[in-house]
C-alpha cells in the first residue's frame, strides 16, 4: 500500500522540533529510523499529516562515558551501540542484545530512541532499558524530565512520551565485566523475527561468587518489559547454583506481573512456559560464560 | 477473542448503575469518544477517534444496551468501523456489592476485522483488555 | 546425425539470464511503462462474508487524479462469471458482486494518475455490508446449519464423487492383517514469489480488442477462460508476458481474475491501466494450495504389504471454486498409490466452500497433501507391524520390472527404479548409523526423529484429470479434454543465427539456459550463439490451452518439442545441403555444426551458408520444397494423454520421477523448537539437462517445503479474519532457517521425452511435508504424541509434549 499525503519538515535542533510539535498538533509524528513508523505509513496503519523527520538533529547523535553511566543521543544508530567498544566493555550485554534486532540493515537505519518510544514489549532495546534501569531524558515546552525505565514504558506501544515532547537521551549505568555475568536469549520463530519470548539477565557478584545483585527484564509476557522482582530477590544474596537458577526461572515465570498474550504464532502457556524455560538457559549462560571468563 | 475481568468501585451499586446508563457520563468516559447520541432508548450512534501509538482511526459505530436487569446488569453490543477496520464486541456486565464497593464484572467477546486484524493480532486481544480498564478508570473519575 | 553427441546438455553451463537479473536489468511488469499510462487501486472487502448492499462511489469520483471507477455492477455487465469444471460452478467474477465470500475479494477498483490517489480515493469509498456469518473450518461448512456461500448450488459442496479401483475395501481388509486409520489436516500455504501480480491492460473501442501484460505462467487456462468470461473471440485478447517474471511457484497459474477485471476497468475508463498488487493483497487475495482433512486408512498383511488404501480427502478451494480446481483433488490421480504396488483404492473426494481465499495449482498441486497422507500411514503402518519404516517401503515398492507400469488409478509409470534410488538415499544419510546415533541419544532422553518419504513425481499434466470431478455419467454428455502440448519454433535468420520461440515463458527456472544448451548440440554452435525469446506474445507464437510453466512440464514436454522443432529445421538443411553438395540426403554427415558429403569433410558447408541459400536464393530450393527459409515447428503432445475411461482411471500426468527423502531432527524438549541434524534428498528426474539448475530446482522446493511443513500458512480466526496478511506473520525460511542438504541423482531417462528428462521443478515439494512429519513423529514417539497436521510449530510441539507427559503423569 501507498501511505497517505503529509506534511514534511526537517528541523535542525531540537527547539524547532518542540516548536513543530506544539504548532503541528496531534497530527504530528516524529520519524527518526522510520523503522517502525514508515512499515505502519506504508500499510496505511498510520496517517500522520504531518512528519516532522529529526534525522537532520545532529545535537541528538552522540555516545559518551559520564562518570559510571554510558550516555547516549536518542538519534544514535543501533549499530553504532552495536560496534562501540565503549558498550562491549561497559555494557556488553547492551551490545549482545542489539545483535538481536532484526537483520543488519534495520540495525543501520533504527535508533535508540525511536525504539524506546515505539515500546514494543518484545524489543530488545526497552528490555534493556528495563533490565539496566536506564534514564530517559524528555524535552518538552516547560523543560526536560528525567524518568526511569519502570515510569517510562506504559502500556502496549505507548511510553510517557507525550505528543509535544520529544525523548532527548538515554543514560545507561556501567557495569564491571569482571564482576558481572550477563546474558541476553530469547526464542523467536526466524533469525531475526520479533522475539516470541526474550530474557535479559544481569547479575552482580562478589568475590566468592555469591550474587549482590541480579538484575532480570523479561520481553512478550506483559503490555511492556517487566522485571522478575521475586526471582531477583530468590538469587540476592545467595550463591549461584542450579538448583537455585530452577527456583528463579519457576518464580519469574508465575510472577503476578505475568501475563502473555495469546496469538497465531504462540499460546499464552507457550510464553509462560518459555519464560521459565529462557530464565533458567539465561542465568545459567550468564554463570558459565562467567566462570570461564574468571 | 475473549477478554473478562473485574473493577472495582468505590461506590455504591445504585450509582454505579445510574451512571453507566447515563449518556452524559457514558460518553466522557468512552475513550476516544467524539460523540455519542441515544438515537432510540438504549441504543446509540457513536464517534470515535482511538488509536495506539500511530495507530490512529476515526470509527463510526452502533451500540445497544440490552437485557437490561437494574440495578445489576446489563448487555452492552455494539461496533463501529473506519479505514483501519471494523471493531465488534460484546460484553456482560454485572456488578455486585461488595460492603462500601461495587465490583463490575465483565465478560465478553471482541471480534477485530480489517487491517487490524492482520497486522495487530498478537496485542488485541491485551489491547482490548486496556481500553476497556481506560473506560472504567473514567467511569470511576465520573463517579467522583 | 544431430543430437546424438550431448556436449553442452547435461553441463552447469552459467545461466544466461542472471548477468541482467543480478544487475538490476531484467523487464518485470512493473519495468512496464506504457504510453497515458493510469493506475488501479482495489478495495478490497473487509468481511470474510457478507451482502454487498451498496458501492457509493460518489465521494471517490470527485478525488483529485480519479480518472474513474469500476464496481461489481460494471463486471456484471461486462463478463460473465468465469467457467469452472464441476456440475454447478460458482458465479465467480473478478469483482464481488452480490456477496463478499473472503477477506479480502474486490469490492471496487478505482483508476487514478497514480496508486497513492487512487488508494486516497479508496477511502472515499463508502460500502455498505451486511455481515454474515463465516464458516472457514471444512468439516463445519457441510453440516447442517453452516453458512451457506453460494445460493446458486444450495449448499458448501463444490464437488463430491467416489471412486473404487481394484477390490473393494471390505473384501480386501478380511485378508489384512492389520487396518490403521489416522485422520490428518493438510495446511494451506502460498509460492510468495518476490513479484507479486502485476497487469497492464489496454482496450481499443475501434477494433474492439483488448492487449493484456500479465506476469501469468504461460496462456495456459487463464488466456482462454479471459476471453470467454469477457465474451470475446480469444484472438481479441494479446497476451503479453514481459522478458522475466520473478517467481510464479503455481499462484501465477489457475485463474488469475485481474486480468479479466483490469481488461473491464480499461475498456470502462477508456484508459491503459496498470495494477501492480502490492504484499498485503497477495498474501490474503492471491492463491495458495488446498487446505485438506483426510481420513485416511490403511489395509496392511503382517509382512508389510500395503493391501489397500482408502480415503476421505476434503479440500476446500475458498470462497469460490475456479480452474483449474478440481484439479487439487484429481491431478494425483494417476499417481494415487505413489511408488508402491498398491492395486486397490476407494476414495471419496469432498471440494468445499469456506470464507476463506482461494487456490491455484502451487508447486505440488494436490501431491503434498495427498502424500502427507499416505507417507504418514504407511509409516504408521509399519510402527503397528513393529517395522522399520524404511522396510515397509522396500516391502511395497513397484518393482523396475514391473516397468512401464500402470497404476490401479490409470497413471502411466514408464521407467524407474524405486528400490535403487531409495537405497542410494538411505545410503547418503547413512541410514544404519543414524538409527543407531538415534538409540544412544534416546537413551538419554533426547528426541531425535527419522523421517522418510518415497514418492513419485508426475510431472506434465495432462489437462483430461481435471474432467475427473465430473462423474462418468456427466462426462458423456461433454466433449473430452485431453493433452499436454507445448510448442516450440526454431528458426534460422537469413545470417544463420538461430532463435527459439517457446509456447510458454519461465519465472527463473533458467529456460533460456537449457534451451541454448539443447539448440547447441542438436546444431553444433555454442549456447552464447542462441537467441530465446522469453516473452510470451500470444499474436506471435503458437500456444495452447496447456502451454505453460506449471506442473515441471518444461523439462520433458517443452524439451521436446523444442528437440523436434529442431531436428525438423536439421532435416531441412540436409535436404539443402544434399542439394548443394549435390549429393543424396543420406549421405549427408552433420557434425560439429557443419554438414558435408560422406568422405569428404574439407568440402563442408556451415549453416550459416546453408540459411543464406534457404534465405536468399530461394529459387534454388530442393526438388520438393515449397517453403522458402529454415525453420521447424512443433506442438507436441504426448501420445500418454489420453482423456479418462469409464472406470475413472486417467494417465493425469505424463512423466513420472522418483523422490526419496531423509531427514534426521532433533525436538528441543523445553522449547519444541526443531533441528535439522542430517538430510538426504535424492531425485529422480530422468537425464539431468544442467546440473547447478537442477540443483536450484530441488533446494528451491525443499526451502519451500520447509515453509509450509514448519513456518508458512494462510491462517484464519473463526471469523474468516485472515492472521497473516503480512511477512511479519506469513513467516517465509530465510536462508538462516534452511538445513545443510546432501543432493544427488538417480537418472532413469524416460523413454517418452526426447532428452530423456522428466520434471523436476517439485519434486521435494510433494516429499518434505511427510518426511517432515514423519521425523517428527519418530522424534515424539517415545512420548506417545502423533503428527498429523502442519505446520509444526515450536509452540504446537511444545503443547503435545506438554500434553503426552501429563498423561505419562
Amino acid at each position: 500500500m501507498k501511505p497517505t499525503a503529509f506534511e514534511y519538515f526537517t528541523p535542525s535542533t531540537v527547539q524547532e522540533a518542540l516548536q513543530l510539535l506544539e504548532s503541528q498538533g496531534d497530527e504530528a509524528k516524529i520519524l527518526a529510523g522510520g523503522q517502525s513508523l514508515v512499515a505502519m505509513m506504508n500499510f496505511r496503519a498510520a496517517r500522520p499529516e504531518v512528519l516532522i523527520d529529526i534525522n537532520n538533529i545532529k545535537e541528538l547523535d552522540y555516545l559518551k562515558e559520564e562518570g559510571d553511566e554510558i550516555v547516549v543521543g536518542a538519534l544514535t544508530r543501533e549499530r553504532t551501540l552495536e560496534v562501540s567498544p565503549l558498550v562491549k566493555e561497559k555494557c556488553p550485554v547492551l551490545a549482545k542484545a542489539i545483535t538481536h534486532i532484526g537483520h543488519l540493515p534495520i540495525r543501520f537505519r533504527g535508533t535508540i530512541g525511536g525504539t524506546l518510544v515505539h515500546a514494543d514489549n518484545t524489543a530488545e532495546i526497552p528490555i534493556m532499558a528495563m533490565a539496566l534501569d536506564a534514564k530517559m531524558k524528555i524535552a518538552g515546552p516547560s523543560g526536560e524530565r528525567v524518568l526511569k525505565a519502570s515510569e517510562f514504558f506504559l502500556t502496549y506501544l505507548t511510553s510517557a512520551v507525550e505528543e509535544n515532547e520529544l525523548l532527548v537521551e538515554v543514560r545507561i549505568p556501567t557495569f564491571d565485566p569482571k564482576t558481572t555475568a550477563w546474558s541476553y536469549v530469547d526464542i523467536a520463530r526466524r533469525s531475526g523475527d520479533f522475539a516470541i519470548v526474550a530474557v535479559a539477565s544481569i547479575l552482580t557478584l562478589n568475590t566468592k561468587g555469591v550474587c549482590r545483585s541480579a538484575r532480570i527484564a523479561l520481553g512478550g509476557v506483559a503490555p511492556t518489559p517487566i522485571r522478575a522482582k521475586e526471582a531477583e530477590a530468590l538469587l540476592t544474596g545467595q550463591k549461584i547454583t542450579d538448583s537455585l537458577i530452577e527456583e528463579a526461572a519457576i518464580k519469574a515465570a508465575d510472577e503476578d506481573n505475568v501475563d502473555p498474550d495469546a496469538d497465531y504464532h504462540a499460546t499464552a502457556e507457550y510464553r509462560r512456559a518459555m519464560a521459565k524455560v529462557l530464565t533458567k538457559r539465561g542465568l545459567k549462560e550468564a554463570w558459565t560464560n562467567f566462570e570461564g571468563s574468571n | 477473542m475473549k477478554i473478562e475481568g473485574t473493577y472495582t468501585f468505590k461506590v455504591p451499586q445504585q450509582k454505579v448503575w445510574d451512571t453507566f446508563n447515563s449518556v452524559e457520563h457514558l460518553q466522557a468516559a468512552l475513550p476516544g469518544c467524539q460523540k455519542l447520541e441515544e438515537t432510540e432508548p438504549g441504543k446509540f450512534d457513536v464517534f470515535l477517534k482511538i488509536g495506539i501509538s500511530a495507530v490512529k482511526g476515526k470509527y463510526k459505530g452502533k451500540f445497544e444496551i440490552a437485557d437490561s436487569q437494574p440495578p445489576n446488569s446489563y448487555k452492552l453490543m455494539g461496533g463501529g468501523k473506519g479505514l483501519p477496520g471494523y471493531v465488534k464486541g460484546e460484553a456482560a456486565i454485572s456488578l455486585a456489592q461488595e460492603g462500601e464497593d461495587t465490583i463490575l464484572t465483565y465478560d465478553g467477546d471482541v471480534q477485530v476485522g480489517g487491517l487490524l486484524a492482520g497486522i495487530g493480532q498478537r496485542m488485541i486481544g491485551g489491547i482490548s483488555k486496556m481500553m476497556l480498564e481506560q473506560f472504567f478508570k473514567n467511569m470511576d473519575k465520573e463517579l467522583s | 546425425m544431430s543430437g546424438e553427441k550431448k556436449k553442452w546438455v547435461g553441463t552447469s553451463y552459467k545461466r544466461k539470464e542472471d548477468m541482467r537479473l543480478l544487475t538490476g536489468r531484467g523487464t518485470f511488469m512493473d519495468d512496464i511503462m506504457l504510453p497515458n499510462m493510469k493506475h488501479a487501486a482495489i478495495l478490497r472487502s473487509p468481511y470474510a462474508h457478507a451482502r454487498l448492499l451498496d458501492v457509493d462511489i460518489s465521494e471517490a469520483l470527485k478525488a483529485p487524479g480519479v480518472i474513474g471507477v469500476v464496481t461489481g455492477e460494471d463486471v456484471k455487465q461486462e463478463s460473465k462469471p468465469f467457467p469452472c469444471g464441476v456440475t454447478i460452478p460458482t458465479k465467480y467474477y473478478s469483482c464481488a458482486v452480490d456477496k463478499v465470500r473472503f477477506v479480502g475479494e474486490p469490492v471496487a477498483v478505482v483508476v487514478a494518475d497514480n496508486r497513492y490517489l487512487a488508494e486516497d480515493a479508496l477511502d472515499l469509498i463508502e460500502v455498505d455490508y451486511e455481515p454474515l456469518e463465516a464458516v472457514v473450518n471444512i468439516e463445519k461448512a457441510i453440516e447442517p446449519g453452516a453458512p451457506v456461500l453460494h445460493e446458486n448450488i444450495g449448499s458448501n459442496i463444490y464437488n463430491h464423487r467416489f471412486f473404487k479401483y481394484g477390490t473393494d475395501w471390505d473384501t480386501v481388509c478380511q485378508e489384512a492383517d492389520e487396518v490403521v486409520k489416522w485422520k490428518f489436516n493438510f495446511p494451506k500455504y502460498a509460492g510468495s514469489p518476490i513479484e507479486t501480480y502485476g497487469v497492464i491492460a489496454t482496450y481499443s473501442p475501434y477494433d474492439k480488442a483488448y492487449v493484456v501484460y500479465n506476469n501469468y505462467q504461460g496462456p495456459f487456462v487463464n488466456h482462454a477462460l479471459t476471453a470467454m468470461a469477457l465474451g470475446i473471440a480469444e484472438n481479441k485478447m494479446r497476451w503479453i508476458i514481459p522478458t522475466d517474471v520473478g517467481g510464479g511457484f503455481g499462484c501465477k497459474t489457475g485463474i488469475y481474475p485481474y486480468c479479466a477485471l483490469m481488461s473491464i476497468v480499461a475498456k470502462k475508463t477508456g484508459v491503459t491501466v496498470k495494477w501492480i498488487e502490492d504484499r498485503r493483497e497477495h498474501l490474503m487475495a492471491s492463491a495458495t494450495c488446498t487446505d485438506r482433512v483426510t481420513y485416511m486408512e490403511a489395509a496392511v498383511r503382517k509382512d508389510g504389504k500395503i493391501l489397500a488404501f482408502k480415503d476421505k480427502a476434503m479440500d476446500t478451494t475458498g470462497g469460490y471454486i475456479r480452474a483449474p480446481e478440481p484439479g487439487c483433488a484429481y491431478r494425483s490421480t494417476g499417481n494415487h498409490t505413489g511408488a508402491y504396488d498398491i492395486r486397490n483404492v476407494d476414495r471419496e473426494v469432498y471440494i468445499v466452500a469456506t470464507n476463506k481465499g482461494l487456490t491455484a495449482p502451487l508447486r505440488g498441486y494436490g501431491c503434498q497433501e495427498l502424500y502427507f497422507s499416505t507417507e504418514r500411514i504407511t509409516d504408521m503402518a509399519a510402527a503397528k507391524l513393529g517395522m522399520d519404516p524404511a522396510e515397509i517401503r522396500f516391502k511395497n515398492f513397484i518393482q523396475p520390472e514391473q516397468m512401464p507400469y500402470t497404476t490401479a488409478t490409470g497413471g502411466y509409470y514408464d521407467v524407474g527404479n524405486y528400490p535403487a534410488a531409495f537405497q542410494k538415499c538411505l545410503d547418503l544419510v547413512e541410514y544404519d548409523k543414524m538409527r543407531e546415533y538415534q538409540k544412544k541419544a534416546r537413551a538419554e532422553g533426547r528426541l531425535v526423529g527419522i523421517g522418510l518419504a518415497s514418492v513419485t513425481d508426475p510431472s506434465v499434466t495432462n489437462i483430461a484429470y481435471v474432467a475427473i470431478g465430473k462423474t462418468v455419467e456427466e462426462r458423456k454428455n461433454e466433449r473430452d479434454k485431453s493433452g499436454s502440448g507445448e510448442a516450440a519454433i526454431v528458426k534460422v535468420d537469413p545470417l544463420g543465427g538461430i532463435t527459439v520461440i517457446c509456447s510458454t515463458n519461465p519465472q527463473g527456472q533458467g529456460h533460456e539456459t537449457v534451451i541454448s544448451q539443447i539448440i547447441a548440440d542438436e546444431f553444433g554452435v555454442h549456447p552464447d550463439d542462441v537467441v530465446v525469446d522469453s516473452v510470451v506474445d500470444s499474436s506471435d507464437r503458437l500456444y495452447s490451452i496447456t502451454t505453460g510453466s506449471f506442473s515441471s512440464r518444461f523439462a520433458s514436454s517443452g524439451t521436446t518439442s523444442i528437440v523436434k522443432a529442431a531436428r525438423q529445421c536439421i532435416e531441412k538443411a540436409n535436404k539443402i545441403a544434399a542439394h548443394l553438395l549435390k549429393v543424396e540426403v543420406e549421405d549427408i554427415v552433420f557434425e560439429e555444426g557443419k554438414f558435408f558429403a560422406k568422405g569428404k569433410p574439407e568440402k563442408a558447408i556451415n549453416l550459416r551458408h546453408i540459411a543464406g541459400a534457404a534465405h536468399w536464393n530461394q529459387s534454388n530450393l530442393p526438388e520438393g520444397m515449397e517453403d522458402a527459409g529454415l525453420f521447424g515447428t512443433s506442438m507436441y503432445t504426448f501420445p500418454t494423454s489420453q482423456p479418462p475411461d469409464d472406470q475413472d482411471r486417467v494417465n493425469s500426468s505424463n512423466t513420472y520421477g522418483f523422490v526419496a527423502e531423509a531427514i534426521v531432527v532433533e525436538i528441543d524438549q523445553e522449547t519444541g523448537q526443531v533441528s535439522f541434524l542430517k538430510w538426504a534428498s535424492v531425485h529422480d528426474a530422468g537425464t539431468i539437462l544442467n546440473p547447478q539448475i537442477v540443483r536450484g530446482q530441488v533446494l528451491g522446493s525443499i526451502v519451500g517445503a520447509i515453509g509450509g511443513s514448519m513456518y508458512e500458512e494462510q491462517a484464519y480466526d473463526e471469523n474468516g479474519q485472515c492472521l497473516t496478511a503480512s511477512f511479519a506473520d506469513y513467516l517465509c525460511p530465510t536462508a538462516m532457517e534452511m538445513p545443510k542438504v546432501d543432493v544427488d541423482h538417480f537418472e532413469s531417462p524416460s523413454v517418452l521425452t526426447a532428452l530423456g528428462s522428466k520434471g523436476a521443478g517439485e519434486g521435494s515439494s510433494m516429499s518434505v511435508p511427510p518426511a517432515i512429519g514423519n521425523a517428527l513423529a519418530d522424534a515424539l514417539a517415545p512420548l506417545g504424541a502423533v503428527i498429523d497436521e502442519l505446520p509444526m510449530t515450536p509452540s504446537k510441539i511444545w503443547h503435545l509434549i506438554d500434553k503426552a507427559k501429563a498423561k505419562t503423569n
